[in-house]
């Protein structure tokens, strides 16, 4: 069967005897979705290191927090995810912490603070916000984005789509990828966690044999929209985004079957310090009415509570995700230099 | 003033307000100093200096003449023009006369390099002498704005954009940037510039951009990746690079206005 038609025909209950190694409870969960409403009002000063990401959209969140809560000052310094990861890294050797929280686009530069020891632990009820497999103690994902194949159907017709990631190389497809892409690079440690070193550095030789190279992962969809590629490697919200801006985009997205080419990844928010206001500053981000915006406008994958996922993507229940802890994707070195030694980078 | 000066007052004045809008991060080759921030002050010096570096490029122009290529010292041109603070007031408030000021010194210092006649060198000299007075003017007219509040501090460090306007501003301060790199020779500079604008910049951008209008952003990844670069690699006349750019700009400014269009029909988050 192809994956298409997979995603397709899954139910939930078909899902869960399709892959009986996942817990059940992580499809009946009792998660609630918690309003913006029910939430405290935010009083005092905080600051918040923001990774760079989505625009103004993030920036739209915060001016709207801060609008509802006008006794609340909150300082922002913007950066690189990565850059403000090792400034709070490098602040904190030298015995300094000055942000209260963390916004950061990826969760490998959460991890990376988190693992410090730098991140405080979050209480139990934002931990049950979310599902099992995005609950950590120190540290909320905010929204999460796919790792997916996006294709041309003109191009790609009735040939069967790879439903693994590592066939991908072997396919007669033309392929378009972004090594350079900071999300590409967390979706190889995500291979590297799953299939070990030897296989992904043959993966990544044989894809580099195959793939025309792009600067971006936007650049790689609209390759695959042109024609120029007849399938991609790339997060999900650009090909949401290219079909928004032009409808008739001859662009599908397929997914593969529980391996990294399906990493969920999420952007995520750490409290620095001990401060009622900070955690309640996170239940904020974690809001359904936060959550949803991020979903309509940024067409991003709502983590928190429960609300649906933007138009034209399949909830999380619907696809099938490696197992990975997302901290694990913090340390990209050995990945770097596994994408270098394969000569890609 | 003639009506010819009058008209290019007026194009240096809009211009100047142009650049005044946009949030200008300096990034000069050498440190950047405060002085940039105190333009009025600064004027009778950044005049000395034009007067100075004039006199400089008199003098080597006068040894070509008597004593030929390697007695004028022809490097010499560019050395003195980096010890000038007004180098750094220009640079941050009008780099398309920046930029011209490159071509002006290249052009005297090819010209001898090259062997060409002393009238050829004298004519490159007038254009230089014409790009310093007119940048001395742009900055002049700055040093108004300035003390009026309306020119915009200058950042003497790299800020980061709070939204995808303050972005595009910046992208356009950068391509300008590109143009005088460019006629600075410094070609390997100016292709990381534009793939750094691209990265840190662009890239922050064109999510939220192509669900507006995906070709305006399909056009824009190719003058990134593609046309500019390959440009500049191919060394291509710094009037065409800036015609690229021109072009770039205009449709940066498009989706200013789109994004600004966006933003009055935005929904509200809570």
């Amino acid at each position: 069967m192809q994956r298409r038609t997979f995603i397709q025909a899954l139910s939930l209950a078909g899902l869960a005897a399709a892959f009986p190694s996942m817990s059940l409870s992580a499809f009946a969960s009792a998660r609630q979705n918690v309003s913006v409403n029910d939430l405290p009002k935010l009083e005092g000063e905080l600051t918040l290191y923001l990774g760079r990401g989505e625009g103004g959209l993030y920036e739209d969140v915060l001016n709207a927090i801060k609008k509802r809560n006008p006794n609340f000052k909150l300082n922002i310094r913007r950066g690189p995810t990565a850059a403000l990861a090792n400034t709070i890294l490098a602040e904190a050797k030298a015995g300094i912490t000055r942000a209260d929280l963390f916004w950061a686009v990826d969760s490998g530069a959460i991890a990376q603070v988190a693992n410090a020891g730098l991140a405080n632990a979050l209480p139990q009820d934002i931990k049950e916000q979310f599902k099992p497999q995005f609950q950590f103690n120190n540290w909320a994902p905010v929204s999460g984005r796919i790792r997916t194949m996006p294709y041309n159907p003109k191009k790609v017709g009735n040939k069967p789509l790879p439903t693994s990631i590592m066939d991908l190389p072997n396919s007669d497809f033309r392929i378009a990828w972004a090594p350079s892409y900071a999300s590409f690079q967390s979706f190889v440690t995500a291979m590297r966690l799953t299939e070990g070193d030897a296989a992904t550095t043959q993966w990544l030789k044989a894809m580099k044999r195959k793939a025309r190279k792009y600067a971006g992962e936007l650049g790689v969809v609209m390759a695959v929209e042109r024609g120029e590629a007849d399938i991609g490697l790339a997060n999900h919200y650009y090909t949401l985004r290219l079909k928004s801006g032009k409808p008739d985009a001859n662009l599908k997205l397929a997914f593969t079957n529980n391996d990294a080419g399906c990493l969920v990844n999420a952007s995520g928010v750490i409290a620095l310090k001990e401060s009622k206001t900070a955690i309640d500053f996170i239940r904020y981000l974690l809001s359904s009415e936060v959550q949803s915006y991020l979903s309509s406008e940024a067409y991003e994958i709502p983590l928190a509570g429960i609300n649906p996922p933007p138009k034209g993507i399949p909830s999380l229940d619907e696809i099938s995700p490696p197992k990975i802890d997302l901290t694990q994707l913090a340390d990209l070195r050995p990945t770097l230099n596994l994408m270098r030694k394969a000569g890609v980078l | 003033m003639n009506p010819v000066s009058k008209k290019c007052m007026k194009l240096l004045q809009s211009a100047i307000v142009c650049t005044a809008l946009f949030s200008v991060t300096a990034q000069a080759n050498g440190p950047i100093g405060d002085h940039v921030n105190h333009l009025t002050d600064n004027l009778p010096t950044y005049e000395k200096e034009v007067h100075w570096l004039l006199e400089k490029v008199d003098g080597i122009v006068a040894r070509y003449e008597e004593k030929g290529a390697k007695a004028a010292h022809s490097d010499a041109i560019v050395e003195h023009w980096e010890d000038v603070k007004f180098h750094s007031a220009i640079e941050s408030n009008y780099v398309l006369i920046y930029a011209s000021i490159w071509q002006g010194l290249f052009g005297v210092k090819e010209a001898i390099d090259n062997g060409l006649p002393a009238s050829a060198v004298k004519n490159e000299r007038e254009k230089l002498s014409q790009s310093l007075w007119q940048a001395l003017g742009a900055v002049k007219m700055a040093a108004t704005f300035q003390d009026k509040g309306l020119l915009a501090q200058v950042q003497t460090r790299e800020g980061a954009p709070s939204n995808s306007l303050e972005a595009l501003d910046q992208i356009n301060v950068q391509l300008n940037r590109v143009v005088a790199k460019y006629a600075e020779k410094l070609n390997d500079t100016s292709v990381k510039m534009v793939a750094e604008t691209y990265l840190n910049l662009f890239e922050g951008v064109e999510g939220e951009l192509i669900a507006l209008d995906a070709n305006l952003v399909e056009d824009l990844e190719k003058d990134f990746n593609v046309t500019l670069p390959k440009a500049i690699k191919a060394n291509a006349s710094v009037g065409q690079v800036r015609e690229i750019i021109a072009a770039m700009t205009s449709k940066i400014n498009k989706a200013s206005a789109l994004l600004k269009e966006k933003a009055n029909n935005k929904k509200d988050v809570f």
